[in-house]
This record gives structure tokens, sequence and C-alpha cells, in this order.
């Protein structure tokens, strides 16, 4: 390997990596400076039940009406998402535990996967480009960080061999790419994640609270 | 405006009707003097004022659904708007809620405000902006919460809608029928201008002819008694077109052997801060309530059937008030039922043999917890009851929600977007549909004469009395 990519594989992987920390913890003491408010009701439901419901909510698609009617698309997000992990997943797996992806079965599947993200992510685009109502709300940013996670996507299914012996272009893209993906994140909305808990926090609160998910137990026959 | 706007609809062009304000200026309101009342000031730099506001009022819960979205657009799958106008991408709530979110990535967001045009980021120009924010918020959803259940997210529109419209509240930028009612609640602590007299008048008008009816041995409706189990507080519009609700609340509580009583002051338990997003409007209204009960030593609050105020009475109001609740409170629903389950009022379903069917408040299905108790009372006092599809947290908006019913110019588009609920009232085949909302009882109404249906709206009040066995 040559110490160009073991340095990318590493070191510049690893600064990338603290500078998305740091954009994460300024954003996350953003968010905590905006006041946060107490019910003052006497509660009708349990609380934590309906957070844990909420935080949970996205891996029952049968919870929401949205998801329930719109089978194909929740699978797609799945499948989007398990990819996005992947490929996540493949910048520490070549780097710290290479050997996962001598067997040919766990590669083979990683590129599967991988590869359907992809497929969905084009689907995406197209959904986006063609929809005139996903146009309207779509940004610059909606557009690139779809494309580019994209790319990212082909870029891993060529990195996950890891043949740097035979060829170190793939890797030297994945992880040029994967760089750039670290410093990029935190001002797209790719950090959606990291509001997810959060939000369904709130929603979760809220439907607790007022019993309108998981009743206080004695209250239903009142 | 843009060209989508301009091209699917004119609701986003409708001026800022002011002459409510100016006759109210010229009147010397004390809300107007004491600042509750706002009136919109053309030569002050409201674009300013309205950023500032953004930033003080802000809170976790609105910023985090103001930086969480992802724009998949799926909440258009949910919207009563955006599925009756699916050509329409001004109608998707993602849309609607980007007009604030702009403005706040413009300005607060930590980092859109760096590379703004990245990110849509946009702050508003001028007062015509602001009046065009206006027309959003009010006219084009009924913050039924429907997209925030929906969302994969969390995000929660409605929040936001309602976030949106307490700032523009504040700088008098309102559809004249919101000023009016808020103005009336402001003045006279009703929303409908209600005076003591003609209160006392109606109520004393209701006893004469329940004691005519001799349909129980001793029918009183008290008023200010003190150390009673509850207060019963009521929608004004109970008082000026539907006393007959009150009426059948009184003959049911006597039947129930109720200590009970009604209040001359802090008695209406809607509350326009609630649709107006002006929070100071919705701790005054709420916190007369809770005050009277206080007073008077009732032990409990019972509301009437009222969605939002059920909502504000029982749940916003002790936040907006900063009030830690002290009384219980409770749905007269809730009432109603522990008559039917401890035996103490008999009833007869064959009373009301017509097929009735629910339509679930979004105030109370979606942001309360009555969700079972009316079912199960109804299924009790009506001889076939039929479940309207989709139903409980999933049930559409009435259409006439979060005061739309006050903003008149808005109408033939909600009368439009009503279509939905239209096709699914007539699916049930029931003559009758049930409703624990007064606000739903004119919205449904609106919507049945609209698309010629042939039902009519009833509440479980009237049901029950009518059912009951004598």
């Amino acid at each position: 390997m040559s110490s160009f990519l073991r340095i990318l594989e590493n070191e510049v992987q690893i600064a990338a990596l603290c500078f998305m920390a740091t954009m994460y913890t300024i954003k996350l003491i953003w968010l905590f400076r905006f006041n946060f408010f107490k019910e003052k009701t006497i509660p009708a439901g349990n609380v934590n039940a309906a957070i844990l419901h909420s935080m949970i909510n996205i891996g029952q698609p049968w919870a929401m009406e949205s998801t329930r009617k719109n089978l194909p698309f929740y699978f797609q997000f799945i499948i989007f998402h398990i990819g996005v992990a992947i490929a996540i997943g493949v910048t520490f797996i070549i780097p710290y535990w290479p050997q996962l992806l001598d067997n040919i079965l766990i590669m083979w599947a990683f590129q599967l996967i991988v590869a359907m993200a992809f497929a969905v992510g084009i689907f995406r685009i197209i959904r986006r480009v063609a929809i005139p109502n996903m146009r309207v709300i779509s940004s610059l940013d909606d557009y690139f960080s779809l494309i580019f996670v994209n790319i990212f996507f082909i870029s891993t299914i060529f990195a996950i061999p890891n043949e740097y012996e035979k060829n170190e272009t793939p890797l030297i893209i994945f992880f040029t790419l994967t760089t750039f993906f670290l410093l990029y994140v935190p001002f797209s909305k790719i950090s959606h994640y990291l509001y997810y808990p959060f939000t369904r926090y709130f929603i979760g609160r809220t439907i607790g609270h007022r019993g309108i998910y998981f009743k206080r137990k004695g209250l239903e026959n009142e | 405006m843009n060209k989508h706007e301009k091209k699917h609809s004119s609701v986003y062009d409708l001026p800022l009707d002011l002459k409510s304000q100016q006759k109210a200026q010229g009147e010397n309101l004390k809300s107007i003097a004491k600042g509750n009342l706002r009136l919109y000031h053309p030569q002050k730099n409201n674009k300013i004022e309205f950023i500032e506001l953004l930033r003080k009022r802000i809170n976790r819960h609105i910023a985090s659904s103001m930086v969480a979205c992802v724009h998949c657009g799926l909440c258009a799958k949910s919207c009563h708007y955006a599925l009756a106008r699916p050509l329409d991408p001004t109608m998707t709530p993602v849309y609607k809620a980007d007009q604030i979110r702009q403005v706040f990535k413009k300005h607060i967001d930590i980092t859109s405000r760096l590379i703004p045009w990245w990110t849509h980021a946009r702050s508003v120009q001028c007062d015509e902006d602001l009046n065009r924010l206006k027309n959003v918020v009010f006219g084009t959803c009924s913050a039924c919460n429907r997209c925030s259940f929906n969302c994969p997210m969390g995000v929660d529109t409605a929040s936001l809608i309602r976030f949106t419209r307490g700032i523009l509240t504040e700088l008098g930028i309102v559809p004249e029928g919101m000023f009016n009612v808020s103005r009336d609640q402001w003045e006279t602590g009703n929303q409908m201008a209600v005076s003591k007299e003609d209160y006392r008048e109606t109520i004393a008008w209701i006893k004469e002819e329940l004691q005519d009816e001799k349909v129980t041995t001793q029918i009183d409706i008290p008023i200010d008694k003190e150390n009673c189990d509850f207060l019963y507080v009521i929608n004004p519009r109970e008082i000026k077109f539907d006393p007959r609700s009150i009426a059948d609340a009184a003959k049911i509580f006597n039947r129930g052997g109720e200590s009970w009583t009604l209040t001359n002051w802090g008695w209406d338990q809607t509350n326009f801060g609630l649709f107006s997003g002006d929070d100071k409007l919705g701790a005054y209204v709420a916190k007369n309530v809770y005050e009277s009960a206080i007073r008077l030593k009732a032990k409990r609050i019972v509301i009437s059937e009222c969605g939002h105020g059920y909502r504000s009475t029982r749940w916003e109001g002790y936040n907006w008030a900063d009030y830690m609740q002290d009384i219980p409170s409770e749905s007269v629903i809730k009432t109603l039922k522990r008559y039917l389950q401890q035996g103490c009022i008999q009833v007869d379903p064959s009373k009301n043999p017509d097929p009735v069917t629910f339509h679930d408040s979004c105030n109370i299905a979606r942001a309360g917890d009555l969700i079972e108790e009316p079912r199960w009372i109804l299924n009790k006092i009506c001889a076939e009851f039929r479940e309207m599809h989709p139903n409980r947290q999933e049930n559409f908006c009435c259409t006439g929600g979060s005061g739309l019913l006050s903003m008149s110019e808005y109408k033939p588009l909600r009368m439009e977007v009503a279509k939905i609920k239209a096709d699914q009232l007539k699916a049930t085949g029931a003559k009758q549909v049930c409703t624990i909302c007064h606000n739903c009882v004119d919205g449904l109404s609106d919507v049945i004469q609209h698309y010629h249906l042939n039902m009519k709206v009833v509440q479980i009040i009237e049901l029950f009395a009518n059912a009951m066995v004598i």
C-alpha cells in the first residue's frame, strides 16, 4: 500500500471525523440553547413508552398511514439507509478490520446491498426531478446530497474488494469521497439523523403525556 | 409571490384587510391600549420585527422541526389540501412549512446562514412578503396535525404553522375574521362577545324552558355556586346559537344527581389563542377558566363538547399561562361515560334509530386523549354506529379547523379541498355524523351543504339526552 493511501485511510479520515464531530457538537450546543418547555398538566398517558414508540416508529411501517400505504417507498427507504450504513461501515472496516472482507459472501452481500441502494438513489433523483411538487421544494443541497451519496455508493462497490495490491485507484477515490463526505455532511441535509431524536422525542412526549397513545393504566375505564 | 403560487391559487394575493383594525383603533379599545390586541403599523419596519420575534420566540421543539425536514414529500400524502389538489405544489405541507423554514435558515440556522443560496434560505423583503406568508399559514392549512403524525422524521409542521401565525398576529398581519374574534375574546372574555346580561338571560330562559318540559322533577342551572363537584365551562356558540346543548347538559347532570355550576366569568372554554398563535391571548382565556374554578372551590373542571376548546383548556392553556395544573379537568364525554358505567343514567339506544358515524376532531384525536370514549358511548346510545374510514388519529379534518370558519376569504379553497371529507362521509352511508366539537359541527355542515350530502350533524350530548330513559 502506498503511503498516500495509508495516510488517506487513517490520518486524513480521523482529521475529517474530528471536524465532523466538532461541527455536530456545535450544532447540538446551538440546539440546546433554545428554550425547552415543561408540560404543566396532569399527564394522561405513559410518556416514556410513547417516546420509545416514537423513536422506533421508523421500524414499524404499519404505525403510520404514510408508510403503510406506500410500502414500496418505505422499503426503498430501508434499502437506501442500509446502503448508507454499509458504505459508512466500510470506511472503518477497510483500515481497521480488513479481514472481514476476505469472506467472499460478506463482500458480495455488501456490494449487492450497496448496488440496490444505488438503484434506489437513482430512482430518488428521477423522482425529485420529474415530479413538479418535488422540484418546487428541492434545494441545491437536496439534489447535490442525493447525487453525491449515489457517487459514494458506486465508489463503495469498487472499494469493497480492498485490492490495493492490484489497483489503488478505487480506494483512493473512495477515501477522498469519504473525506469530502465528512466535511460536507454537517452543512447539508444529510445530517438530519442528528435531529431525529429531538423531533421524535417531542412528538413522543406529546402523544404520551396526553394519552393519545399509551393511556395511563386505570384511565381507560374512566 | 412565485410562479407556482400565481399559477395555482388566488389565495396568496389576498390583501390585508384593515377595516376592523381601523375601527378598533377608533374605539380606543382597552385591549389595544394595554398592547394585547396588536394592530398593523405600515410605517414600522415589520420585516426586522418579524425576524426579531422569530429569534426571540423559537424554542427547541420548533427549532428541531425547522432543521429536521429532508424534503421527502411524504407529508403530501396525508394532507387534505395536497390530496384534493395533487397538481398544486403549493398545497403540500412541506411547501407551507418551508415558507417560514427559509427565513429561519437565513437568519438563525447555524450552517445555512453561511451558504443560504445552497439551502433555499431567504429572508422576507417587505410587508408584501409578510402578507403572502399570512395567506399561506392562515389560508392553506387547517393545522390538523395529520402531516406531523405521518412524517417519518417527526417534523411538527402544524406547530410551525401556529408559530408563524403567532408572529404575524403580533405584527397585526392577520385575516380580518381572526382579528375580530381575538378582539372580542380580549374585550369580553368570550369569543362571541356575549354580554353578561345576555349570558344570564339565556341561561334563565333555558331554565324556564326546561321547567316547562317537566322532564325531571327539579331542574337547576346554577351560576357561581360554590363547592360544587364541577364547574361546567362552555362554548359561546352554545349561548348564542345552540342553547339546546346547555339544556341537554342540564337535563343529564340533574338526572345524574350532579352537584355542578356554571360561572359568571371565565365560562368560555374556547380559545382563539390556539388558532392565532397568540400565547398571551391563550393564557388570558385559559386562566379565566382556571381561576374561576379556584374562586368557586370546584373540585374539577368539566369542558363541554369542543375540539379546540378541550385542547386549549385541558392541555395547552396551562403551558401558555405558565400555570401548574391544580384542579383536574375533563371533557364532558368522560363525565357521560361515567354515568353510563355507574348505571346512574339508563339509556335506550332505539331512541336514536338512524345510523350514525363518528368524526374525530383533530384537536382531540391528534392533540387530546378522547378516542375510544365517544365510540363507547355511541355504541350504548345509538341503534347503529358505523365507523368512518380512516378514523381516530388518522381521520381527516372537518376543513373548518384552526379558525378557518371565521376567515371567509379562504372559504372557496376550503370547500374545494373538502372533497376528501365529503367522500369520507358519503362512504359511511350514515344519516347522521356525530362529533364532539362545535367547530366541526359548523365545518361539517358546510361540507354537507356544499356537496349535497343527505346527512345531519349531531353531538353526543344531544343523542345522549335523547336516549335517556326518563
